[in-house]
């Protein structure tokens, strides 16, 4: 049984902004609803508003364009896993979107709501960061982009301030072509919520790991270099994370998994 | 507030409070009661039903979001006293027992179908892997998709 609320369909950035502005303390944005809806169920959120944002213009476009891959607020997970496009130039992207919960929630679950949830065990923020994504945030008065990098900012908390919404994900050109993958340990083979996930991705030159539910936030971490062994590699990882035991896992097994997991990536992908 | 809707072929205009789910909708308003309230958090798919064309969990979508859909439940699967080819390969197989999770997993299989007539044994488990058995253990789920489709030897699945 759900907490009575009012349901609000935005057409435009103007009248979401205007519904924002008018409920600031009391209205929640709907997208795939996949963690809103059971947050009202289980009474985490009582909100008196409701705001689907699948009815702006271009909410469910999937495009690929001289900037790289642009998501629009609606784009769902499986809506990744279905584009050609990103199959093919953004296969890490599609690696982290194949792991994410079960085949019917990512028919509905959006690659914005997970990032904006901003939970430490999204599943796609670790690509967004290892990929150099940018959040296109949207206000009344305008547009700002912000790297990924800066979009996380605590448990569940993110850098969107009163009155913003992300409004579109830019996954740049120039992450093309980058080759990764993604090892999320789970408690059973079905779908889950990860107990650490490790991803690693060779872009160029250059390596990187993102991390999930091994700190406050998804982490990255650019700082190993293809001089570094494996054990070196593993070390600066775990450096760079702070695991919790909690009800999935202790800190110490996630600890051991995540320089497990470092190994065989740098060993898988070449 | 008023929404229009098809549901298996039928239309409907039918007013819904706004924080009614769909499953909600689906099952006291509209009294298909065929799909099923599980966890009511997307866990365990037995409130699955075909929305324009996709498995979802009816339980996390809201009857308002449903304006305009196209939905398929489990009462639009037989005809008459005639079963659809997902239900009676169910039957034949044995891939039913307290029949809960059915209705869900059968929409998640004619998705799947949809748009890949000859699946995988690993493309079955994956279209499933949200609908709960605890009666079965799968095998026999997995079985019976696998007659229909000829996909997949029967038989000798080590777990799912």
């Amino acid at each position: 049984m759900l907490h009575p609320f009012r349901y609000l369909a935005p057409q435009s950035a103007q009248e979401l902004a205007a519904m924002l502005a008018d409920h600031a303390s009391d209205g929640k944005i709907l997208a795939g609803g996949t963690d809103l809806i059971p947050n009202i169920r289980n009474g985490v959120f009582k909100p008196s508003v409701v705001i689907d944002v699948k009815k702006l213009p271009d909410a469910s476009s999937l495009r690929l364009g001289a900037d790289g891959l642009s998501l629009g607020p609606a784009v769902t997970v499986n809506d990744i896993l279905r584009s050609k496009d990103a199959r093919e130039r953004y296969p890490v992207l599609c690696a982290c979107a194949h792991e994410l919960a079960s085949h019917q929630v990512r028919n509905r679950a959006t690659v914005a709501g997970n990032v904006v949830n901003a939970s430490p065990c999204s599943d796609m923020a670790p690509a967004l960061l290892c990929l150099d994504a940018v959040a296109v945030i949207g206000s009344g008065t305008g547009q700002r982009e912000l790297p990924f990098r800066e979009f996380f900012t605590g448990v569940k908390k993110t850098a969107l301030k009163p009155g913003e919404w992300l409004d579109r994900i830019v996954v740049p050109a120039s992450s093309a072509g980058a080759r990764g993958s993604y090892l999320k340990l789970k408690r059973i083979a079905g779908h889950d919520l990860g107990i650490v996930g490790v991803l690693f991705v060779r872009l160029g030159g250059s390596l990187r790991f993102g991390v999930s539910s091994a700190a406050p936030t998804p982490v990255l971490v650019d700082t190993v270099t293809a001089k570094d062994g494996p054990d070196q590699a593993a070390a600066t990882v775990l450096g760079s994370v702070s695991p919790i035991s909690d009800v999935r896992g202790t800190k110490e097994y996630r600890q051991h998994m995540i320089g497990v997991f470092v190994r065989r990536l740098l060993a898988e992908v070449k | 507030m008023k929404i229009t809707l098809t549901v298996n072929g039928d239309r409907y205009e039918r007013e819904c409070a706004e924080h009614h789910t769909l499953l909600r909708f689906i099952r006291e308003t509209l009294g298909l009661t065929g799909t099923k309230e599980g966890c009511g958090m997307g866990e365990c798919g037995a409130c699955t039903v075909i929305m324009n064309g996709r498995a979802v969990n009816s339980c996390m979508v809201l009857a308002a979001e449903a304006d305009g859909a196209v939905i398929q439940t489990i009462e639009g699967e037989a005809k008459g006293p005639t079963l659809s080819d997902i239900q009676a390969s169910f039957e034949r197989n044995h891939a039913v027992q307290c029949g809960f999770c059915t209705p869900g997993m059968v929409m998640s299989v004619k998705e799947l179908l949809a748009s890949d007539p000859h699946p995988s044994v690993d493309a079955i488990k994956e279209a499933v892997e949200g609908n709960f058995c605890r009666c079965t253990g799968y095998t026999q789920i997995v079985e019976a998709v696998t007659e229909l489709t000829g996909t997949g030897a029967k038989g000798g699945l080590d777990h799912v």
